[in-house]
């Protein structure tokens, strides 16, 4: 039983995960693949401020996903500048130097990793009660987003995605949208980590490397991300797909690559076969001006 | 700390060390500026050029030149492969970037995973003795190791330099660089530019892997972290040149090893990370919004 | 016997349940006593774990040939852990939550951390049994190790280098993990408090293979000896770039180092190389003799990391012990009651390594034989107590 709680959280988590990534790279058109990092920074701000100073989980997390926004100006700012490949190099820089720092201070517990991290809830209830708090999360952070994109700051979004020049000689502001997605799609993550750490008790910097981006951008491009179902749906698979794959019973020592090899191939295939997504895109929003013709 | 022999033994088995990175980012930044792809495959590339090559002297016992030879042939065989049936059907399709680097990551992935299937992750040199001998000269440690590296990486450097101004097929390249449909219209294959360009770098993939894996021990995941630095490396030096990235390759190495002198060695990859920031902060060269857009398709999604 | 429906449903859903399962060594049993044992069969140190679990399995297989404990047999339950923390914390919850086990043994230091909350959460007993970073002995109630922590042998090596070499200043160098941090403390501490002075003290990326950086610092320092705190992996590649770079100071290291593989790797660059080890040796104990003996004779060459297969090996005994002293008790098998146990026992005189006293300091002390390679053998070079 507790094996399926553990699934239930892991989805409801990669849910939160797949859902804001994709509010910054589909919606936003954003190309930072920098999310694991903020999903370490919420975690271990979490983890670190219930260890060392006894706060309470919930305001923990909140601190985490507070830090993990603040944290996104480090892209967002730069991003105004450069944009594309660029933005997306920069970006695993970002990534990948801060989780240098995070693996070489002892405060982080370096390598090896921040154990015993303070649990609020003890006993068998455990499993379910948190299963509900990051199923509720992933509910949560699905339906904020589709009110962001459905309300009239959607339209400015796409409007900024599809054509910026215009965008900004229309005499809207690219930058304050720009920094308030990025901020918003970070601080879920950071959500997301804390609720991680809190139920794992163990956090380790290995998981946030450049295969976790790839892991996100497959979430959210294989779900599909031109739709707010697409990265729930590229989350569940993303968390179903391999369990599938540990019920083929192989041998232990062939059992992780071959895992990883069915994954992969499974992955290039839906590139080719459905390169939009599983699912597929929402139309837009209806605008008067729309009907006259190509924008 | 700071004596003469010791800054002469960082300068010289810095530059030593530098030489596969070297080669590894000359690589990337070849097929960056022909195919205008950031191949993150390349790390799949280089992990099957080691382990073919290592399969060819401690598996089938074959000396060592017609193992390289294998090695060569194998990463040819996967690259051209992953180029005809992999990239040109994305390009067709006119994909995205974000597309482009989902693919040739999870292509890495995979080439990681089959190698771990096959190879275990036991680290493993190319050969069991990683030791070669070592003089003294002028107070520096010279190894064999250290002047075969240089030489090699000097040596293909200035033979690509050469093939890309002299050759005509060198020059093609250079065409289908600057401006792919023009060079079609001048009757210039942009498709065979491409499989060219993969193939030299499949050949300098397989130089900078040998080096590599005759000094330390190599495991599956190792390339992807190597090519993080050819990436940098690529983008500091500029993205359309395949000197400059050479030259901040070379660079950063030294950096990195000098670095040494002023922080604990567990802080040398910093270096790395706060160049590439500081650099896109104050000179986001050549990072115009409007051409990087349309060209790399980022706007369709 | 009646052969009823009741009989064949019950032996297919047994034989359906068991073919997907763990590695299991005897049929599914009611009053089999289980423990679990999570080391890493595959992954870069599965070359050690393999070798572990071999040696435990005879232990295992030699008290149930005996009778078990008290009729009832000794069932081990073996799972992977990759020497990750990640897989060995899922690893663990296996055996805790599917597998019901009330005491499990472990290793490698990463993991045993990792795991640590579990087994205080649950109240099941962990044993790490060779891990050896200090921290180990205050990760809770319910983590003991049965193997001397690091502040034992790498505290000796350290003294040893001053005292008897004579050596004024050394480098430390070390894995930035678990394994390492610690133990690289032990060291300079140890060897400041005797009079010495460190000169360099490097960490390295557990996953870095070039060592040029860290090593161009110890060229730098000049020091007299080198103690490297690493894994058996990157160990010879250490050892291998330092001589490179003209770096011919002395190297010692912990009980990782003794291995034969590593002579083998390196050849004559390995000689002088301290290494530790906290088991007693062929020469000094009759059943380690007979155990190398059976390691040649099975397996044709020497287990990887001898030592540690010998506490392995004695693992199982302990537990069997354990065991042995719940059901005397007359007490429900539960992990409280196999940590009484532990307590209550207290003191086990074991096979290959000898009398083992276990108490509430969660800590081991053994006496060290400090062993050095002279023409490409290892040969013991002094004993610390």
């Amino acid at each position: 039983m507790d094996y399926v709680f553990s699934i239930l959280i892991l989805v409801g988590i990669y849910i939160v995960l797949a859902a804001s990534f994709n509010l910054i790279i589909g919606r936003a058109g954003l190309a930072s693949i920098a999310h694991p990092i903020f999903f370490a920074l919420g975690a271990y701000t979490a983890a670190l401020l219930a260890i060392h100073f006894g706060l309470n989980p919930v305001l923990a997390t909140l601190a985490g996903a507070v830090v993990a926004a603040v944290f996104s100006l480090m892209i967002s700012l730069p991003s105004l500048r450069i944009s594309g490949d660029y933005l997306m190099i920069t970006s695993i820089g970002f990534q990948l130097g801060l989780l240098q720092v995070i693996k070489n201070i002892e405060i982080t517990g370096s390598q090896g990793g921040l154990s015993n991290i303070p649990t609020p809830i003890a006993g068998p209830e455990r499993g379910a009660v948190f299963s509900i708090i990051a199923l509720a999360a992933a509910a949560g952070t699905v339906l904020l987003i589709r009110w962001i994109v459905r309300g009239p700051y959607g339209r400015a979004i796409n409007a900024m995605r599809d054509d910026e020049l215009a965008f900004i000689a229309l005499g809207r502001d690219a930058t304050r949208i720009k920094i308030a997605i990025f901020a918003v799609g970070c601080g879920l993550a950071g959500v997301a980590g804390g609720i991680y750490a809190f139920y794992f008790q163990y956090l380790t910097p290995e998981q946030y490397e450049i295969l976790a981006s790839g892991t996100m951008l497959t979430m959210v491009v294989v779900g599909g991300m031109g739709s707010t179902w697409g990265p729930v749906v590229g989350a569940l698979m993303l968390v179903a797909l391999p369990q599938a794959i540990t019920f083929l019973q192989l041998p232990p020592s062939y059992m992780a690559p071959v895992q990883g090899m069915i994954f992969t191939l499974l992955v290039i295939l839906f590139l080719f076969l459905k390169p939009q997504g599983l699912v597929s895109p929402e139309p837009p929003a209806p605008l008067a001006h729309r009907r006259a013709g190509r924008v | 700390m700071f004596e003469p022999a010791v800054l002469a033994q960082i300068l010289w088995t810095g530059l030593a060390t530098s030489s596969h990175m070297v080669l590894f980012t000359i690589a990337f930044a070849l097929v960056l500026k022909v195919v205008k792809l950031w191949n993150f495959a390349q790390a799949g590339m280089m992990a099957i050029a080691f382990y073919a090559m290592y399969a060819g002297v401690n598996q089938f016992g074959w000396p060592t030149l017609p193992s390289v030879g294998f090695g060569l042939a194998l990463t040819l065989a996967a690259t051209l492969a992953l180029e005809r049936f992999g990239f040109r059907v994305l390009r067709a399709r006119r994909s995205s970037s974000l597309l482009f680097f989902i693919f040739t990551l999870v292509c890495s992935e995979f080439a990681a995973y089959a190698l771990t299937l096959i190879f275990g992750t036991e680290p493993a040199p190319l050969f069991e003795r990683i030791l070669s001998p070592v003089r003294i000269v002028a107070g520096i440690a010279v190894s064999d190791w250290d002047l075969l590296a240089l030489g090699v990486t000097i040596g293909l450097a200035t033979a690509l330099a050469l093939y890309l101004r002299f050759s005509s097929d060198g020059r093609c390249l250079v065409a289908v660089s600057d401006n792919a449909e023009l060079a079609e219209l001048y009757g210039i294959s942009a498709k065979r530019a491409y499989l060219i360009a993969f193939a030299l770098a499949s050949v300098l993939v397989c130089a900078g892997m040998y080096l590599y894996g005759t000094r330390t021990a190599v495991i599956p995941t190792a390339p992807l972290q190597l090519m993080i630095f050819a990436v940098i490396a690529t983008l500091l030096g500029g993205m359309g040149s395949v000197l400059g990235a050479a030259i901040a390759a070379v660079t950063l190495s030294l950096l990195q090893s000098y670095s040494i002198l002023i922080v604990p060695s567990k802080w040398q990859g910093m270096i790395l990370y706060v160049f590439l920031f500081v650099t896109i902060l104050f000179f986001p060269s050549g990072a115009h919004p409007m051409r990087l857009l349309r060209r790399f398709g980022l706007r369709r999604g | 016997m009646k052969v009823n429906r009741r009989v064949v449903l019950k032996a297919a859903v047994a034989g359906a349940l068991s073919a997907g399962l763990p590695l299991r060594l005897w049929a599914q049993n009611r009053s089999n006593l289980k423990f679990g044992l999570a080391m890493p069969l595959t992954g870069s140190q599965s070359a050690y774990g393999k070798d572990q679990v071999t040696a435990a399995q005879w232990a295992v297989d030699e008290i149930n040939a005996k009778g078990g404990v008290q009729g009832h047999k000794l069932e081990m339950i073996v799972l992977d852990t990759q020497a990750d923390a990640q897989v060995g914390i899922s690893t663990v919850n296996r055996l805790i939550s599917v597998e019901k086990v009330p005491v499990f043994i472990t290793a490698w230091s990463a993991v045993v951390k990792a795991v640590a909350p579990i087994a205080n959460r649950e109240k099941v007993l962990e044993l790490s049994v060779g891990a050896n970073s200090p921290e180990i002995a205050s990760l809770g109630d319910y983590v003991f190790t049965t193997f001397p922590l690091a502040d034992v042998d790498v505290n000796a090596v350290a003294r040893y280098a001053h005292q008897s070499l004579g050596k004024k200043t050394a480098a430390v160098l070390y894995i930035n993990n678990d394994t390492g941090v610690e133990a690289a403390k032990v060291y300079r501490d140890a060897f400041e408090s005797v009079g010495g002075k460190v000169v360099a003290y490097e960490a390295y990326d557990p996953k870095a293979t070039d060592y040029s950086g860290m090593l161009l610092k110890v060229r730098a320092a000049n020091p007299e000896m080198v103690h490297i705190h690493g894994l058996i992996t990157d160990l010879p590649q250490v050892i291998a770039q330092m001589r490179q770079l003209g770096l011919q100071q002395r190297v010692s290291t912990y009980s990782a180092g003794y291995n034969p593989n590593i002579i083998k790797q390196l050849g004559p660059a390995a000689e002088g190389l301290i290494v530790t080890s906290l088991a007693p040796g062929v020469g000094e104990r009759p059943q380690v003799k007979e155990y190398v003996e059976r390691w040649q004779k099975q397996e044709n060459r020497v287990p990887n990391g001898l030592p540690y297969t010998q506490y392995l090996h004695d693992a199982p005994v302990m537990v069997a012990r354990m065991y042995e002293w719940v059901l005397k008790n007359k007490l429900p098998i539960t992990g409280e009651n196999m940590r009484k146990a532990l307590l209550g026992v207290r003191r086990f005189d074991l096979p290959l390594t000898g009398v083992v006293e276990v108490d509430a300091t969660h800590r081991v002390k053994k006496p060290v034989n400090l062993m050095t390679v002279e023409k490409g053998k290892f040969v013991l070079l002094a004993t610390v107590n």
